[in-house]
């Protein structure tokens, strides 16, 4: 269970990762809260996030945008296995770099091997959600949500 | 010139690892996708060097490398990890590892610590 002080913590952490992981223009949407079920369009990984804040991040977007950002990012075009591995490795870098960053902040955690999810799903199991969209110039959007429970 | 096992749990950094470090003249012998996977590869294959990440399933790359320094005290260990939290460093330069490399990497930095760590 996390305060309302190490949620907010957690989330500027997660926010001032993705500008430095990505390292790409980028306009960071506000966040948004809901409680309903997340309906995933086409990929998502989701890592969980154990320790003094605790929560699972899910970065969602379609294969598009991901594969335009894994080539932007590793110089190489990927598709098929090879890019939901490396979409599983972009939200490990995510997750790390939030990790170091909240452990600044006074807070020790440690992060889950990522889960990789293809297809249409709903997910169930956490109390709220906040939901921050990521618009990375040229290649499109990207949520990034971070699921707690109470 | 070594020969390297390479240990990450995803396969896209597995190929990025490989294609760095064969690019440079190094010879992957053998790859692992858990500590524990990586400590039966280490014993098979005896290779100069390992890359070895730290979040992985089954077993993760801090414990692996104590396991790995117990039964081989000359083992050479670079991390290749994403978790650079400050603890997690000095956990893993305590278990014996040579280096802490954070991800995302250049490929430099990945080929100056190996050929820092196979002189040594």
């Amino acid at each position: 269970m996390a305060s309302e002080e190490g949620v907010k913590d957690l989330l500027n952490s997660i926010i001032e990762s993705v500008n430095q992981i990505l390292s790409m223009e980028l306009e960071i949407q506000s966040p948004k809260v809901f409680n309903l079920a997340v309906i995933q369009s086409e990929m998502a990984v989701l890592i969980g996030i154990t320790g003094d804040v605790s929560g699972r991040i899910v970065l969602q977007g379609d294969s598009e945008t991901f594969s335009k950002l894994g080539t932007k990012m590793f110089g190489m075009p990927l598709e098929g296995e090879m890019l939901h591995s490396c979409i599983g490795e972009i939200a490990n870098m995510l997750a790390g770099k939030t990790s170091s960053i909240v452990y600044n902040k006074g807070y020790k955690v440690d992060i889950t091997p990522p889960t990789i999810m293809v297809g249409q799903m709903q997910m169930y199991g956490f109390e709220r959600g906040l939901s921050v969209t990521v618009r990375i110039e040229a290649l499109g959007d990207i949520n990034i949500i971070l699921l707690l429970q109470n | 010139m070594g020969n390297i096992l390479v240990v990450d749990d995803a396969a896209f950094m597995r190929m990025m690892l490989k294609s760095i470090l064969e690019n440079a003249g190094h010879t992957v012998v053998g790859e692992a996708e858990n500590g524990s996977d990586a400590i039966e590869k280490y014993k098979a294959l005896q290779p100069d060097l390992v890359t070895m990440d730290i979040t992985m399933p089954v077993m993760e790359g801090v414990e692996a490398v104590k396991h790995i320094k117990s039964a081989h005290p000359d083992a050479k260990i670079i991390m290749c990890s994403a978790m650079g939290q400050q603890g997690m460093v000095v956990q893993a330069i305590q278990a014996g590892a040579l280096d802490f490399i954070i991800k995302p990497f250049q490929a430099d930095r990945v080929l100056s610590s190996i050929e820092k760590a196979l002189t040594k």
